[in-house]
């Protein structure tokens, strides 16, 4: 049995439309799903001190209005010059530890309002500032060492 | 004298016929654009010397070949019929897998539900050409572009089919960038391709521990059939993503994925004798295979062209091509594509995105057809 009268007698029509749609309906609930989830979370840390109000606010809670300060002002006209940039990067790496996640230094630096940092990072790495210690863990080697090492 | 002429006449020279010779070629090429071409060598280059394994002429009834009882191969077989390697693939994948971009952008998601729509063309169109349902369903899923999800569907729907099949998936994920540039080139205006994403937000470590939970239900649910797949899928992502099981996903997404990888490459390359795998429905598969990926691909750019007729804020339809689930193959092409027209534009993280959401998308897919066999 050939063409449409083998479709017809499989119900492969229903099965093609069934298939399509219920495929589709999976992938949009889902997708409805976690495009709230960070509102649902973002509603959760804020109504998180008002269940637990006996409990001691947390150390790092700052009165209200008061906005988080950044790590490290950045001048007006950031540099060009990589060894000046890591400069401005060395208050992030004495936050977050000598050794440290790259995406954890990619959120500070972001929340730090440092402009380009994947870019910023690929010259890094380039350059050695960055070292790779494996399993996804990276140093800092910062310029005037790099310079020490290159000078053996 | 005697003795020399029976072990002759068993040897691998005397017994050889043109299918293992053609199928030899066939080893031989995959080994080529593997090693030399570099085309998906990972996968091509077990499959292409499984394939030289698998072609060697031997005496029968010595419990030598894949599909004689007791033999190692057929052993190592096992993890192919039972759907136990694909399994543990993709518990590997789920280790590898970040579904940043994809919780920083769901939407996108749609085109990944898109992409599968060639799996349903396809099964039309095989039942067309007067396959049985279940082989029309394990010839469809070729077009989720997702080889362990075409071998677990095949070895629990039409087990006979399991070499072409898992091949034909190979091959075309192999092809990749052969097949979709011209089909994206060919369904998008420069001006489309020119379309710039804008930068994904961050997403914090909770929303990405909380995803795979949550996903795991909501997909199983709607399809259990997809268990050993998206089960498997989503442990793995949650041990990447929890911080406290560092040394599981570690070994999850190095050792285990590459043990699974090796056995399940090479028996199913073994599993290509010629006298089992040179028929015309091989042929016929090969075609459909093809028809598959390729409407895969085409649904996917066409569906984004569709969205952005409501949208506001247009995306690149060619991230739609992205949405089969040959990771990460496809997305590395959507963005080679892109920046073909305008090197900064940087398309890798919104295609990956699709390309995730593609791999849950043919899963539930394998799972869904699944399902309806069973039904009939």
């Amino acid at each position: 049995m050939y063409g449409f009268t083998a479709i017809s007698t499989h119900n492969g029509w229903a099965m093609a439309i069934a298939g399509a749609l219920i495929v589709f309906a999976g992938l949009v609930v889902l997708s409805s799903i976690i495009s709230q989830l960070h509102k649902v979370l973002l509603f959760w840390e804020k109504r998180h001190p008002v269940f637990k109000n006996n409990h001691k606010m947390p150390k790092n809670d700052k009165p209200e209005g008061q906005e988080d300060t950044p790590v490290s002002p950045l001048p007006k006209e950031f540099p060009t010059d990589l060894d000046e940039i890591a400069c401005l990067y060395q208050p992030l790496i004495d936050e977050i530890g000598e050794t440290f996640y790259l995406s954890d230094l990619y959120e500070i630096a972001r929340k730090n309002d440092f402009p380009h940092p994947h870019i910023t990072f690929t010259a890094f790495r380039e350059s050695e500032i960055l070292v790779p210690c494996g399993d996804s863990v990276f140093s800092w080697n910062p310029p005037t060492e790099n310079k020490d090492n290159d000078n053996g | 004298m005697d003795l020399l002429f029976q072990f002759l006449s068993n040897t691998g020279y005397y017994l050889a016929d043109y299918r293992n010779v053609i199928m030899i070629v066939v080893g031989s090429i995959f080994l080529y654009l593997g090693t030399a071409k570099k085309y998906e060598p990972l996968l091509l280059v077990p499959i292409g010397f499984g394939i030289l394994v698998g072609n060697i002429p031997f005496f029968k009834g010595f419990g030598l070949g894949i599909y004689e009882n007791n033999s190692v191969l057929h052993y190592l077989y096992f993890g192919v019929t039972t759907g136990l390697y694909p399994s543990i693939v993709f518990l590997g994948l789920g280790a590898m897998t970040d579904f940043s971009s994809l919780l920083a952008r769901p939407s996108l998601m749609l085109l990944g539900a898109a992409a599968q729509m060639g799996i349903f063309f396809t099964l039309l169109g095989a039942l067309a050409l007067g396959f049985l349902p279940r082989e029309a369903a394990s010839i469809a899923i070729i077009g989720g572009a997702d080889g362990p999800t075409s071998i677990f569907l095949t070895a629990k729907l039409a087990p006979h089919l399991i070499g072409p099949i898992a091949i034909a998936a190979y091959s075309y994920m192999a092809l990749i960038p052969v097949i979709q540039p011209p089909i994206m080139r060919l369904l998008t205006s420069r001006q489309e391709r020119l379309i710039r994403m804008p930068e994904l937000r961050d997403v914090s470590k909770k929303e990405r521990i909380i995803f795979p939970a949550v996903a795991v239900i909501l997909c199983c649910f709607l399809a259990p059939a997809s268990i050993p797949l998206l089960g498997t899928f989503f442990f793995g992502n949650f041990l990447k993503e929890c911080g406290v099981a560092d040394r599981l996903a570690q070994t999850a997404r190095t050792s285990i994925i590459d043990t699974a990888t090796i056995l399940l490459g090479l028996t199913v390359g073994a599993s290509t004798q010629g006298d089992v795998f040179l028929t015309p429905k091989s042929v016929a598969i090969f075609v459909l295979g093809a028809v598959a990926f390729s409407i895969a691909t085409a649904s996917g750019v066409i569906f984004a062209k569709i969205m952005n007729l409501f949208l506001k804020e247009k995306i690149n339809p060619l991230l739609g091509a992205a949405g089969v689930s040959a990771v990460p193959g496809s997305a590395r092409e959507v963005h080679l594509v892109g920046q073909s027209e305008d090197p900064e534009n940087f398309l890798l993280m919104h295609a990956m995105a699709c390309n995730s959401s593609g791999v849950i998308g043919s899963a539930i897919c394998a799972g869904i057809l699944w399902s309806f066999m069973i039904v009939l």
